[in-house]
């Protein structure tokens, strides 16, 4: 029977302050690197109005004072109606309408495009939806 | 030395603590290359996952630019405009292979659904109003309805290699029912030459592509609009390497005297088509089919568009009628989780 092996570490006393700083810098770093990589996205529910590629305008859906009516100066104008969180082109003067009969939307994600004016009503942020039972609408 | 090896380990203890349960900012996995950009009268998105990602989705836009450039009655020199132009003076005229095909596929269907789906409608849908560039949109007057008419028929359109020709003058043809479908499996097969994993492509949300799998690996869910309220949704299809394209009534039309007038005519009258549909969905691998069969079908009405799927074999569809059913063909079954019900409406399984 050959001689019993003793680690270096049987030999060591208990845990030491060294060691407790390590495992403490190590939570630490851990926790900052999670927030880091947490998932982008999420924020206040965010109205953008986007013309022709530049965006004309944004609003904060959640903050007081978001108007109830918004007027865009389009080639083809038009204005939206906001009730709560949701929001809807009431009128427009394009000669399809199609922003119109698109009707409210009101959860990230969702777009209403007038083609005319070559403008995206976009809803961003908000909650986050990667619950939402769906990636996708189509129609 | 010992205590260098054990800082380093730890190191790596860190990184990994901090990565697990943190899905991914900046990870190709995670996040998608995305363009967003107005083509073929639409609003389209593309979302491209992988390395090649922004490759990729820089490839779909500037394809579906060059496509536009082939097939818009709006570009002075694309190929449909330079056929317009020559109809009905013999000439065979020279055209992109991708316009010939296009042109061809359409014929084939149009036999295929009994000349309920027709590219050279074109001439009905300007009378109407609801032409690409149309400046409003109006009852005809049926004399010149009348005379229009006459000049849709797609058996006069014809094809052959590297050229077309329409026969009768005045007549014009319009890719708008195909255009976007065949343009989705352009894409696809684009998508094929780029070190990418999944794609979302989102051509005017009428033609979606779902192509490979959501990045957590179950299959894309695209929602179904409910026609009647646009808040809602009949139902989520859970898809993968499918083109789904979708026709309805309810987003372009006009009201006259009292009466509600759609853009999706049929070929045979001039008319709206109402044959007790209020939705069209198509299921297929093959875009360019898809899209013309849920302009076709909705023309049709249920029991003929239910025929012919049992006739065909190559898409599936979801049929919402105006009578609140919803007949889904049984291919979909399994990958359909039914919502309409909270919007009146019941669904029935369409078995072969």
């Amino acid at each position: 029977m050959g001689t019993p092996v003793r680690s270096s570490a049987a030999d060591r006393p208990g845990p030491r302050l060294w060691d407790g700083a390590v495992v403490l810098a190590v939570l630490i770093a851990a926790g900052a690197l999670f927030w880091w990589l947490r998932p982008a996205g999420g924020g206040a529910l965010t109205l953008t109005i986007r013309l022709d590629g530049a965006v004309a305008a944004a609003y904060d859906m959640t903050a007081p004072g978001v108007p109830e009516t918004i007027s865009i100066d389009a080639p083809w104008p038009l204005w939206l109606e906001r009730s709560g969180n949701r929001v809807r082109v009431a009128q427009s003067s394009c000669p399809g309408r199609d922003c119109v009969h698109t009707g409210w939307i009101g959860r990230a994600g969702e777009q209403i495009i007038c083609l005319p004016n070559k403008l995206i009503i976009s809803l961003t942020g908000g909650q986050d939806t990667s619950t939402d039972n769906f990636d996708v609408i189509a129609g | 030395m010992k205590k260098i090896g054990s800082l380093l380990g730890l190191g790596v203890l860190t990184l990994l603590l901090g990565a697990c349960g943190a899905p991914g900012r900046g990870s190709a996995a995670q996040t998608p290359a995305v363009r967003e950009f107005f083509a073929m009268d639409t609003f389209m998105s593309v979302q491209v996952w992988g390395a090649g990602g922004e490759a990729a989705a820089a490839a779909l836009q500037t394809e579906t630019v060059r496509l536009e450039g082939l097939f818009s009655r709006a570009r002075a020199e694309s190929d449909i405009t330079r056929l317009n132009a020559r109809a009905g003076d013999g000439t065979q005229v020279p055209l992109s292979p991708e316009t010939v095909q296009v042109l061809a596929a359409a014929g084939e269907v149009r036999r295929a659904v009994g000349g309920t789906f027709d590219v050279t409608v074109a001439p009905v849908m300007d009378l109407w109003g609801f032409g690409a560039g149309g400046t409003g949109c109006r009852v005809p007057d049926p004399q010149a309805l009348s005379r229009c008419l006459a000049l849709v028929d797609g058996g006069k359109l014809e094809t052959g290699d590297g050229w077309a020709r329409l026969e009768e003058p005045g007549m014009e043809a319009d890719l708008g029912g195909i255009a976007k479908g065949y343009t989705a499996g352009r894409l696809v097969e684009l998508l094929g030459e780029y070190e990418v994993s999944s794609a979302l492509l989102n051509l005017g949300t009428s033609t979606i592509a779902a192509v490979g799998a959501r990045p957590d690996g179950t299959p894309w869910r695209v929602a179904l609009r409910d026609p009647r309220q646009e808040e809602g949704q009949i139902m989520v299809l859970a898809l993968s390497d499918r083109i789904l394209s979708t026709s309805g009534g309810y987003e372009r039309f006009f009201e006259a005297d009292g009466s509600i007038y759609h853009h999706i005519l049929d070929p045979r009258t001039g008319w709206p088509a109402g044959s007790g549909l209020l939705s069209v969905t198509v299921v297929a691998e093959d875009g360019a089919l898809s899209d013309v069969l849920s302009t076709a079908l909705y023309v049709l009405g249920p029991e003929a568009a239910v025929d012919l799927w049992r006739t065909a074999g190559d898409f599936e569809c979801v049929l919402c009628q105006t009578d609140g059913v919803v007949l889904v063909t049984e291919g979909l079954e399994d990958q359909m989780t039914f919502g309409g019900e909270d919007y009146g409406y019941t669904c029935e399984i369409v078995r072969r």
